[in-house]
């Protein structure tokens, strides 16, 4: 990040160290996400015969439904969520400078 | 988490294996896949919606009230008319006390709704409430001369203002009004103290020459200043808290700037690019908490002041000091009270690690609990820790005075800073945080500070 005087700012090793632990704990929790989805549709396919005898719109089935659209769309909906969180965090827990820069002083070259 | 999700989570599991029991083992033949996926749902869906509830407890205030509607509306006379639900109406209004416009203050618009709402229950046809000066509302009858923002013109009015008590008038001559055709005829007025001064007036007016009932508007006028008074602790309160934050910003050590500055002059031959690093943090550290205005905070904001101070205390105590961060992505757009959590690790720093010859890790925890909505933020050391008698000073209230007027011990250890931010704590939440300090001697010091979840 460059501050306004062109000089690199660098985060801490213990700042950066939490920025990941965070990023990670994000990351971990869409992975079980996507697994749980992911294994639902097996599961219910052994466990509940409505879910591969019962009909839907156009024939199909709730596990075919699924399979086919309602899993690429949840992947794309925890996918964004984790991707702008990710970005959020990354944003808050690294760098400097969070307020704007007007401090409400006037410029050195005003004061008396 | 003592009272988080993972209990949660446990009990839904089991009560998920009692539905599944119930109807596909117990019973005889099993009930049907989708009667037990409702069932576990429906148990599901009671139990997340009513944990929290459990948690924080019977609501009392809520309760008193609903106790109170009760009576209301069973002593309500059979055939009660529109006009008298109106007035019983307004009567709850005004006992319910957090619906009372005037709670907010003295102001035009608090006066117009106020008198809007005592008219039907006083029993005039018009009633006004001034400040000293200016009739701040009135309404009914009249209103086209006494109008609001105006002066005030009703002679009885100005004398019970003077006079600061009562006055009844019976007759139109005697009201004092200069308008010639003025409707009104006879009138209670009655001052508005708060403490032992006439803040304005409340004047109920009628169109005939029998005046309103004088007890009532009275009885009226002592529960308006009750709460024109409780507005006035209101704004004390207020002002207090915000002392309260300044006192806290002026108790920025200065020796902490002192070693601070001493150490930028030295990197400054050794290594000028850190001091310039370190010195764009000291204008970061400084602005923020100069500038941040508000009792509330980001988390994301307060963290980004300790890091920035960690940084700073880093470059002067090198290795000894090591940092440890565990943030909770959804704690850091909640809002947390300003300058609480800076003070903590201060004194982790300061009374915990600098005496420590080996020096030692300050961790700062943050997590939320969407459950229980709360904001749980830990500070641990692995200090010197403190002694049980000075960890018992901490803990009572008294802890900042010693006999001489200074702080003593526990003062000395921080107590100044955890008094000032029990009470922020206190003034900010009521009685619904906590401040936890547990400490071992030789072994380091866990302050834990839990808040609702803004």
């Amino acid at each position: 990040m460059e501050f306004d005087d062109g000089v690199d700012e660098h985060d801490t090793p213990a700042e950066v160290d939490a920025a990941f632990r965070t990023l990670r704990r994000v990351a971990i929790t869409h992975v079980v996400l996507f697994l749980a989805a992911l294994m639902g549709v097996p599961a219910l396919s052994l466990t509940l015969g409505w879910w591969s005898d019962g009909r839907l719109a156009g024939g199909m089935s709730p596990g075919f439904a699924m399979a086919a659209f309602g899993l690429y769309a949840f992947f794309l909906v925890i996918g964004l969520a984790a991707a702008s969180l990710s970005s959020a965090v990354e944003a808050r827990m690294l760098g400097g400078r969070h307020v704007d820069d007007a401090d409400g002083f006037p410029p050195e070259e005003d004061r008396p | 988490m003592r009272t988080g999700s993972l209990l949660l989570a446990a009990t839904i599991c089991g009560t998920w294996a009692v539905v599944y029991l119930v109807t596909q083992v117990v019973v005889s033949p099993p009930l049907g896949v989708g009667t037990t996926v409702v069932a576990g749902t429906a148990a599901s869906v009671l139990l997340v919606l009513g944990y929290p509830s459990a948690l924080r407890g019977p609501r009392a205030p809520l309760a008193r009230w609903r106790r109170l509607r009760g009576r209301a509306v069973g002593s309500r006379p059979a055939g009660d008319h529109a006009e008298g639900r109106g007035v019983e109406r307004s009567r709850r209004r005004i006992v319910a006390g957090h619906r009372m416009p005037l709670r907010s203050g003295l102001t035009a618009d608090a006066a117009r709704r106020t008198a809007t709402l005592l008219r039907p229950l006083l029993g005039g046809d018009a009633v006004v409430i001034t400040d000293r000066e200016l009739n701040l509302a009135f309404v009914g009858p009249g209103s086209d001369h006494h109008e609001a923002g105006g002066r005030v013109r009703a002679a009885a009015v100005r004398s019970s203002i003077d006079k600061g008590r009562t006055v009844v008038t019976r007759r139109a001559s005697a009201m004092g009004c200069d308008v010639p055709g003025c409707p009104l005829r006879s009138a209670v007025v009655v001052p508005l103290v708060v403490g032992e001064r006439v803040v304005g007036t409340i004047g109920v007016f009628r169109t005939h020459d029998e005046p309103a009932p004088r007890d009532q508007v009275e009885d009226m006028a002592s529960i308006l200043s009750l709460h024109l008074e409780l507005a006035e602790a209101d704004r004390e309160r207020k002002l207090a808290a915000d002392a309260r934050l300044d006192a806290l910003r002026a108790q920025i050590n200065p020796h902490f700037l002192f070693n601070i500055l001493n150490t930028i002059a030295s990197k400054s031959r050794t290594d000028p690019d850190e001091a310039r690093q370190l010195l764009l943090r000291l204008s970061d550290f400084f602005r923020y908490a100069v500038r941040q205005e508000g009792q509330l905070a980001e988390f994301a904001q307060e963290y980004f002041f300790v890091r920035t101070y960690l940084s700073l205390e880093q470059a002067r105590f090198g290795d000894r000091l090591r940092v440890r961060y565990d943030v909770d992505p959804q704690v850091l757009t909640a809002h947390v009270p300003v300058l609480t959590i800076q003070p903590l690790v201060e004194n982790a720093v300061k009374h915990g690690l600098a005496t420590k010859v080996q020096g030692g890790t300050v961790t700062l925890r943050a997590r939320v609990d969407p459950l229980t909505r709360t904001t749980t933020i830990r500070v641990t050391d692995d200090g010197v820790g403190m002694a049980g008698d000075v960890l018992d000073r901490l803990g009572t209230p008294l802890v900042a005075r010693a006999p001489d007027g200074s702080h003593g011990e526990a003062g000395a250890r921080g107590g100044v800073g955890l008094q000032n931010i029990s009470e922020r704590l206190t003034t900010l939440f009521g009685e619904r945080f906590t401040l936890d300090i547990q400490s071992t001697e030789g072994e380091g010091t866990v302050v834990e500070v839990r808040v609702p979840l803004r």
